[in-house]
């Protein structure tokens, strides 16, 4: 009797603790991560890899997870913003209609200013541009603007500091200024002028030139002109082949004396950069990157999944899908309004840090609700109260025989000093 | 695909349909070529987005100001182009645009790449304020509505403004120099002044299309204005019917709801080949409206008389 | 041309005045080349080929593909030349005859040629993606004239051009295709009746355009090293200057276009910034419109 009452009341205290756990493990999230991408238009040599970059981590996370035993799997799906606002607009919608709670995305500030006032602020879904302009902070976006991508204050400044170290000081230097036409280097190229003349450099320039041209000898001509100190070159790696080019053809260009800024940073020169073009070339890049274990897992899945090379700032928005993914995790849901207001709190500076390596373990970690620190592939990225990335500290990096060699590291912030 | 989803594909439809009416009165009514209808958008949204950051001044003021200021273009690229034959015309026209284009992206009274923000304030007050009273009626959450209203409500204006104008002695003049210009100027009509009214007329269109767009993007781009903005114009019209101003309307709603809706087609393709699958499908709706009804859904054969 | 090369040597000094004409004649290079297909089709048939521009793509596509399956560049790009003169044959039969036959608008012409030029564009990127691609020559060396420097890639460029323009201008004008195809361009009607066979000649002129674009845009890539799908169209409006410049169905005269546009753009980048460059193109047009509109060469009739 007692035998059967005991084996009773075990049964019931084991249903009991099934489904009190049943109850406690909630459903598994399905994540849907937008992808807003450049496939035609002006920038569409950005498009694959940014495809790519995002697809990668999701796959990758997916993975994860299930080894964590979390429960938690993405999809990634994607659409074209055609490199104009309007379009840009109808491409958010109908992410956000297919059920994205995340967009990684999009490239130039004109277009994520339009689909923030249009979209996603209202829904509170994060968005993820890989454009560095400043004007982007000039609207209210309630939290919903993050980005993995330093903006160009910084970065300028990061620049400034890397020719100061080559040349030994900026005053009385003459630099050359040489930009594609468009907003990211626009941006840049204006910082870096302001900040290099309050030093008491000189600038020659700034040269623009329009990707969609035939020839660049002319503006070439401009940058090697007059024999300048060094140059900075702001531009993508597919008008940089025209225009190094034509460069080592004026006869007079010194790879040794330029500098490139993050949208020029490659872990590998890609083959249509003729090599006397970049050879001995340095420049900045927020963060780490290139040497960590973390950047090799990045790597070696990209170099595993074939298709589109390494380009620019693919591995921001493949930071910045993974953290969209940690975030989900830890507030178990999809829920764009829930993703946003845990983002802080899976970068939070000062707790346990994370690494792509040990991904699997940052899940169970968020899952079981603890805050974490994960440090993306390009590096920290304590979030300030806009959604900027606040780390300052740069690499400065110098090409040797065709691969990106970090030679040291600085502090943005103290440049100005 | 939500309701707003497609009120957003509505505005977009709106505001192309305001800008093919410009198209509608130089083509099917005056037997212009204008490929430069974009460009004339362009200045008259940059005018308008520059008169409120710049000078202060409020987006109802200045609104009218731009219009003015893109018919005074209008009269200022036709006085020396309407002489010339209607193909040198037309890549007169696209070469004016593209060199607005030029400026507005490199000049930096213009903004230059980084465009013109902050200058839809005053709007976004009054949307705001509609959707709290249409909030009473469960019609709150459709955050397009108020624009949408805004830019088919214009269009009907225009539309009605149009009609009327056409059937004024004013616009059987028009029609004449379409079908057969030597016969009108042999009456007496002083052909290249009504030939600069329209264009006139056209580019006002093109300023109000401009500003309606402005107003959904929240920022002006030079992108925005490209000769692609134009083309589109065209598949429009010849969608909607030549000579037919209430075609404008069904021409633009079917092509953007094409084209929009063409983004959830989902093939086994990836994204990219998805991005680029969409524009030829695209093209070959261009190719087979030239090809097959060229008087469009709502036009007549009989309207397609041109006297080149 | 001379004079103004004179002048600009005593504003800015010879050196920087004769790169510039060095590099402006290199442009004119690719620019009279896309230039000489569009104006004789405009010529022959009186057709403003909005599509031109994209079967320069095309025909630098099928060249690139077809190194990628192993031949060497020269050879791919003979096949490249086939493959759009073939192209454009298979076009006028699908798409312009038919339109011919109905007598069509130039507005219903202009919308099929626009939306030709999307398909065959974003066809291109549909097969090669966005992704630039590089034609794998060297870019990088130079000959030195003096003081001057000139890519060994764009002379070649620049000679290979300027031969086949002569050539195609010598063939215009002394075999007996080349009179056929003026005969047309002049009165279609006429040349019919006086027992040419015009549906032949028109379709010469096609192979000769598209063979012509071909070769055109695989110079162009040749020299600049990379493109992507969007490049034939963005030059577009500069072929269009040089063809209406030089005179509309005169091959010699899209080589003086060409010329005209090229040492105009980059004899602009000595007074204004480079990023003007384009607009300066575009400037021309419209002026030679307004002033001249028969072009330098040109016999066509140009007011309404």
């Amino acid at each position: 009797m007692i035998g059967n009452k005991f084996v009773a009341a075990m049964l019931a205290a084991g249903l009991a603790v099934a489904f009190w756990t049943a109850g406690a493990q909630a459903d598994p999230v399905n994540l849907t991560i937008g992808k807003l991408l450049e496939v035609t238009g002006p920038l569409s040599d950005t498009g694959p890899s940014q495809d790519k970059a995002v697809k990668l981590a999701v796959q990758f996370a997916n993975e994860q997870a299930a080894k964590a035993g979390v429960q938690i799997t993405a999809k990634d799906i994607g659409a074209d913003v055609q490199g104009d606002p309007q379009a840009a607009l109808s491409a958010a919608r109908s992410l956000v209609d297919q059920g994205a709670s995340c967009l990684i995305g999009p490239s130039i500030t004109p277009e994520s200013i339009a689909i923030a006032n249009g979209v996603t602020i209202r829904k509170r879904v994060t968005i993820w541009p890989t454009g560095t302009s400043m004007r982007l902070r000039t609207i209210k976006d309630e939290g919903t603007i993050f980005r993995t991508v330093p903006p160009d204050s910084l970065q300028a400044l990061a620049l400034v500091a890397a020719a100061e170290d080559k040349l030994g000081g900026a005053s009385g230097k003459l630099v050359s200024v040489i930009y594609r036409n468009e907003p990211y280097g626009e941006g840049l190229a204006k910082n870096f002028s302001s900040a290099w003349q309050a030093k008491g450099g000189k600038i020659q320039g700034p040269i623009v030139f329009d990707p969609a041209q035939a020839t660049f000898d002319s503006e070439a001509g401009q940058v090697v002109a007059n024999n300048p100190d060094a140059y900075i070159i702001i531009d993508y790696p597919d008008t940089y082949a025209k225009l190094g080019a034509a460069l080592v053809r004026t006869g007079k260009f010194d790879p040794t004396k330029g500098f490139v800024a993050d949208a020029l940073a490659l872990s590998t020169v890609p083959n249509n950069i003729p090599p006397q073009a970049i050879e001995g070339m340095r420049g900045t890049e927020g963060g780490t990157p290139t040497g960590t274990d973390a950047y090799k897992i990045f790597d070696s899945l990209w170099q595993k999944a074939g298709g589109a090379e390494h380009y620019s700032l693919d591995a921001n928005s493949f930071d910045a899908a993974t953290l969209c993914f940690l975030a989900a995790a830890q507030a178990k849901s999809s829920d764009p309004g829930a993703i946003t207001d845990h983002i802080r709190s899976v970068t939070t500076p000062g707790a346990p840090k994370f690494y792509l390596t040990n991904l699997a373990d940052a899940l169970k970690a968020v899952d079981s609700g603890q805050k974490i620190d994960y440090i993306g592939v390009v590096g920290a990225f304590d979030f300030a109260d806009n959604g900027d990335p606040t780390i300052s500290l740069f690499d400065i990096f110098e090409y040797q025989k065709g691969k990106l060699v970090v030679i040291k590291q600085i502090d943005a912030a103290r440049v100005t000093e | 695909m939500s309701a707003d989803f497609w009120l957003g594909v509505g505005v977009t439809a709106g505001v192309y349909a305001i800008f093919v009416l410009g198209l509608q009165i130089n083509v099917g009514f005056t037997g212009l070529l204008n490929l430069g209808q974009a460009g004339f958008m362009g200045i008259g949204a940059y005018a308008m987005g520059m008169l409120v950051t710049d000078a202060g001044w409020s987006i109802w003021a200045a609104m009218p100001v731009a219009v003015l200021v893109a018919i005074g273009a209008g009269l200022l690229v036709g006085l020396p182009s309407l002489r010339l034959r209607s193909d040198y015309f037309a890549i007169a026209t696209i070469a004016f645009a593209e060199i607005v284009r030029y400026t507005l992206q490199n000049a930096d009274f213009a903004g230059g790449n980084q465009g013109i923000i902050g200058f839809d304030q005053a709007w976004r007050d009054v949307a705001d304020g509609l959707l709290n009273w249409l909030d009473r009626f469960g019609l709150g959450g459709y955050t397009q509505l108020p624009l949408f209203v805004a830019v088919w409500v214009a269009f009907g204006l225009c539309l009605a403004g149009l009609k009327l104008l056409q059937a004024s002695p004013w616009g059987r003049v028009l029609r004449a120099i379409r079908e057969d210009e030597t016969a009108a100027a042999a009456l007496g009509k002083n052909v290249l002044v009504y030939k600069l009214q329209s264009l006139g007329i056209a580019a006002a269109l093109a300023a109000l299309a401009g500003f309606f767009l402005s107003l959904n993007v929240t920022y002006l781009y030079p992108s925005e204005f490209d000769p692609t903005f134009t083309f589109l114009g065209y598949a429009i019209l010849v969608l909607g019917g030549f000579a037919s101003y209430g075609g404008v309307a069904v021409g633009a709603i079917l092509l953007w709801a094409v084209i929009e809706g063409l983004r959830f087609l989902h093939l086994p393709l990836s994204d990219g080949q998805m991005g680029a699958l969409r524009f030829v499908l695209i093209g070959l709706v261009l190719i087979l409206l030239g090809m097959l009804r060229p008087q469009g859904l709502l036009g007549r054969k009989a309207e397609m008389q041109f006297s080149q | 041309m001379s004079l103004t090369a004179l002048v600009l040597a005593a504003g800015v000094g010879p050196v920087a005045a004769g790169q510039a004409t060095l590099n402006g004649l290199v442009a004119a290079g690719y620019f009279a080349l896309g230039a000489v297909g569009l104006t004789l089709v405009f010529g022959v048939l009186r057709l403003v080929n909005f599509a031109h521009g994209d079967m320069l793509t095309f025909g630098t596509y099928v060249t690139l593909g077809v190194t990628a399956l192993g031949l060497p560049f020269w050879p791919a790009a003979a096949v490249g030349v086939v493959a759009t003169a073939v192209l454009a044959v298979l076009l006028d039969r699908l798409i312009w005859e038919p339109l011919r036959r109905a007598r069509t608008s130039t507005l219903q012409l202009f919308l099929a040629a626009t939306g030709l030029a999307i398909v065959l564009r974003y066809g291109v990127q549909f097969f090669a993606t966005g992704q630039v691609r590089s034609v794998g020559l060297d870019t990088t060396s130079s000959v030195d004239i003096g003081p001057w420097h000139l890519g060994t890639l764009q002379l070649a460029v620049m000679l290979i051009g300027l031969v086949t323009i002569v050539l195609a201008g010598l063939g215009l004008r002394y075999t007996r295709l080349g009179k056929e195809m003026r005969a047309v361009s002049d009165n279609i009607a006429l040349a019919e009746v006086s027992g040419i066979d015009t549906r032949r000649t028109i379709r010469i002129t096609w192979l000769a355009a598209g063979g012509l674009a071909g070769l055109a845009g695989i110079l162009y890539a040749a020299a600049i090293g990379s493109i992507n799908p969007n490049f034939g169209f963005t030059i577009l409006l500069s072929l269009f200057a040089a063809a209406i410049l030089g005179g509309i169905g005169n091959a010699y005269g899209a080589l003086a276009g060409g010329i005209v546009i090229g040492l105009a753009q980059e004899w602009s980048t000595l007074f204004f910034n480079p990023r003007w460059k384009p607009a300066v193109g575009f400037a021309i047009l419209i002026l030679t419109l307004l002033l001249l509109p028969r072009g330098i060469m040109g016999r066509r009739k140009a007011r309404a």
